[in-house]
């Protein structure tokens, strides 16, 4: 099957600055893509580029196997849902909605008709004759999904469309986004700084830093086997505590913590040789007998109700965290355990994951 | 006293104070001038009873001879061409002009402040400046035209009834497109980016996204522009006087060099006030136009 969108070695300079470099990523029909990363890593400008928006500089652009390099955005049959929504302030919603159709020629009755429909699926019906500036920062959201499916277009592109919403707010749509997206088949590629977004509404999470593609893969693939320190700890939350250690050549490691404690790794590996240990704070567990110890005094306790923070003293800070309400203070002394398949460990230098 | 020490010392009340000052500013520097304007035109003064304090009425005498005036008709046209002529083209060069250097290509905004130059000078020199260029025997735009082949002989376009009131006008044009363009400039540039990226992801081609986007978000501001047009073109004077003094034979006089004519240069105070009144009112639909389009500037 031909993918709907398909990226080879896509370069971009800006200047002298290269802001996107070797970008191979190839989009399945039907398929939610995920790109992730923290700010200026290059996210938007990927996004923007399969627009059109920008021109890339180097590579090659594929949609639905069509070369579209130098076609101008309005050829390429994307839809785009902006962080400001970008909606037409002098258009009513209905207007909105339905500017696409408008351009194309179709009959007033026609995108009357498809207006209602869309307005019916987004949840708008009351609002459609109404201004942009006489909604909700949710409404605007949705009219702003509504513009872009009522034109069926080849692929969906989402520049962090719920970055403007409340919390309680930004969880629903994150739901409403992606089972808006099933229902009507599309493909879709959603920019985002926020990774619990990308893990939750993706099929395929692709983690960008520097303009560079550090991995790509599935939520999952990527939580448990991240191919470098970057993305261990960028996905995740709270973020991977990150220790020095000391392989000891028995399929153990020795932390750099205060008594030099030892937990049992999966890989072998030369005596001595000098790693840096990733331990996610949820597979940290505290005071368990079995497997091996590492004993720390906690310097803070943060409780949320549904979890609770435990902090380490001394440096490097360990985070821990463990479900519901503890009865651990400040200044305990506790041991903790961690299975030998849940430690990471990275290249000091290089910061690859290193296996066994 | 002490009331005003306080509120120097306090700031108390300070801000009615600042509004009794600019009230009374205007209304000693404005208003007054306008009520005594609109009471002369009901009155007879000539040089002679200028300085007193009460003069004989007139009635509407002076309104009735100044539609009975032979030359009422065509000062009213006249006005109508000029005002009308200047603000569609100033409007219009001055868009073409914002939309031009909205590009942002190299050396734009330098370019665009040189354009700049033309409306910071006073209105006396840009009619001397366009005496020069339009002179019948040595102008530069006669020349041009003759070098093109347009025109066989030298045209004079001063002292030609035909052409005398677009000899100013086309000075004004030149005088007030930098104005439009600025304004023009400002709205342009307070249309988001993402609007136009929007509405091109969405088929849009150039064209279309003027029509659809630019004009419909600039309604406030050509609103604004036009009506301003409007007003500075009925106060325009000094191109007038430095052109063509309202001649030859009255034939590029339009109705506020008329009001001045009257008033100075034949002292019929009366009835040169009857054309400023006349105007005043005209301004007041206008200024009502304008203050509505910012209205519906600050709503967006």
């Amino acid at each position: 099957m031909t993918p709907q969108i398909e990226l080879v070695d896509v370069q971009k300079h800006y200047g002298s600055f290269h802001a996107l470099k070797d970008i191979n990523l190839t989009v399945p029909k039907g398929q939610f893509v995920a790109l992730v990363g923290p700010s200026g890593c290059g996210k938007s400008t990927l996004l923007r580029s399969i627009a059109g928006l920008e021109r890339i500089s180097g590579g090659t652009l594929r949609i639905e196997a069509q070369v579209v390099n130098d076609l101008p955005p309005r050829k390429r049959d994307l839809a785009m849902v902006f962080q400001s929504y970008a909606l037409y302030p002098h258009m009513s919603v209905r207007d909105n909605l339905t500017y696409a159709l408008r351009l194309n020629g179709v009959s007033k009755a026609e995108r009357a008709k498809a207006a209602e429909e869309v307005a019916g699926v987004i949840g708008l019906e009351d609002l459609l004759d109404r201004k942009p500036r006489e909604l909700s920062g949710g409404q605007r959201q949705r009219v702003a999904m509504g513009r872009a499916i009522i034109r069926e277009p080849k692929a969906f592109l989402f520049d962090e469309p719920l970055s403007n919403l409340d919390a309680a707010l930004r969880v629903r749509m994150r739901k409403e986004v992606r089972a808006l997206h099933d229902r009507i088949g599309a493909t879709s590629v959603y920019v985002t700084h926020d990774q619990i977004e990308a893990m939750t509404m993706a099929d395929h999470v692709v983690v960008l830093r520097a303009g560079v593609i550090e991995q790509q893969g599935a939520p999952m693939e990527l939580y448990d086997r991240p191919a470098n320190r970057f993305v261990a700890g960028f996905i995740g939350s709270p973020a991977m505590n990150f220790v020095p250690g000391a392989l000891t050549g028995a399929g153990t490691v020795r932390l750099e913590l205060p008594g030099s404690p030892e937990i049992g790794v999966e890989m072998g590996g030369e005596a001595g040789r000098a790693v840096t240990v990733g331990l996610r704070p949820e597979h940290l567990i505290v005071g368990r007998e079995e497997g091996a110890k590492i004993p720390v005094t906690i310097g803070a306790v943060e409780q949320t109700g549904s979890s609770c923070y435990l902090f380490t003293e001394g440096d490097p800070e360990v985070l821990v965290t463990t479900e519901g309400t503890s009865a651990i203070r400040a200044g305990d002394a506790v041991s903790l355990h961690v299975a030998p398949g849940h430690v990471h460990l990275f290249d000091p230098k290089t910061g690859l994951t290193l296996r066994g | 006293m002490r009331r005003l020490l306080n509120s120097l010392r306090d700031g108390i009340g300070f801000d009615t104070l600042l509004v009794i000052l600019a009230l009374s500013y205007l209304m000693v520097f404005a208003g007054l001038p306008l009520i005594y304007n609109i009471v002369i035109s009901f009155q007879t003064v000539d040089v002679f009873s200028l300085g007193t304090l009460v003069h004989p009425s007139a009635g509407v005498e002076n309104y009735e001879s100044i539609f009975a005036d032979r030359q009422a008709a065509t000062v009213l046209w006249n006005t109508v061409i000029f005002t009308l002529g200047s603000v569609a083209l100033q409007f219009t060069l001055g868009f073409a002009l914002a939309l031009f250097f909205h590009q942002n290509f190299t050396g734009a905004t330098w370019i665009r402040g040189l354009f700049l130059a033309a409306w910071v000078m006073p209105g006396l020199v840009v009619g001397v400046l366009w005496n020069w260029l339009l002179s019948g025997d040595f102008g530069v735009i006669n020349y041009v035209l003759e070098s093109l082949g347009l025109i066989d002989e030298p045209v004079f376009w001063r002292s030609n009834p035909e052409t005398s009131l677009y000899s100013v006008l086309i000075a004004n044009v030149w005088y007030g497109t930098p104005f439009n363009m600025i304004l023009l400039a400002v709205g342009l540039s307070s249309i988001p980016e993402d609007l136009y990226e929007a509405a091109e992801l969405d088929g849009a081609n150039a064209f279309q996204r003027f029509w659809t986007i630019t004009l419909p978000m600039m309604r406030a501001t050509i609103g604004a522009v036009l009506a301003l047009g409007v007003i500075f073109t009925l106060q325009q004077f000094d191109l007038f006087a430095a052109i063509t003094q309202g001649g030859p034979a009255g034939s590029s006089t339009v109705a506020q060099y008329w009001s001045w004519e009257l008033s100075f240069r034949e002292f019929d105070f009366g009835r040169g006030a009857v054309i400023s009144v006349l105007m005043i009112v005209l301004v007041l639909f206008v200024s009502l136009f304008y203050v509505r389009s910012t209205k519906a500037e600050t709503q967006l």
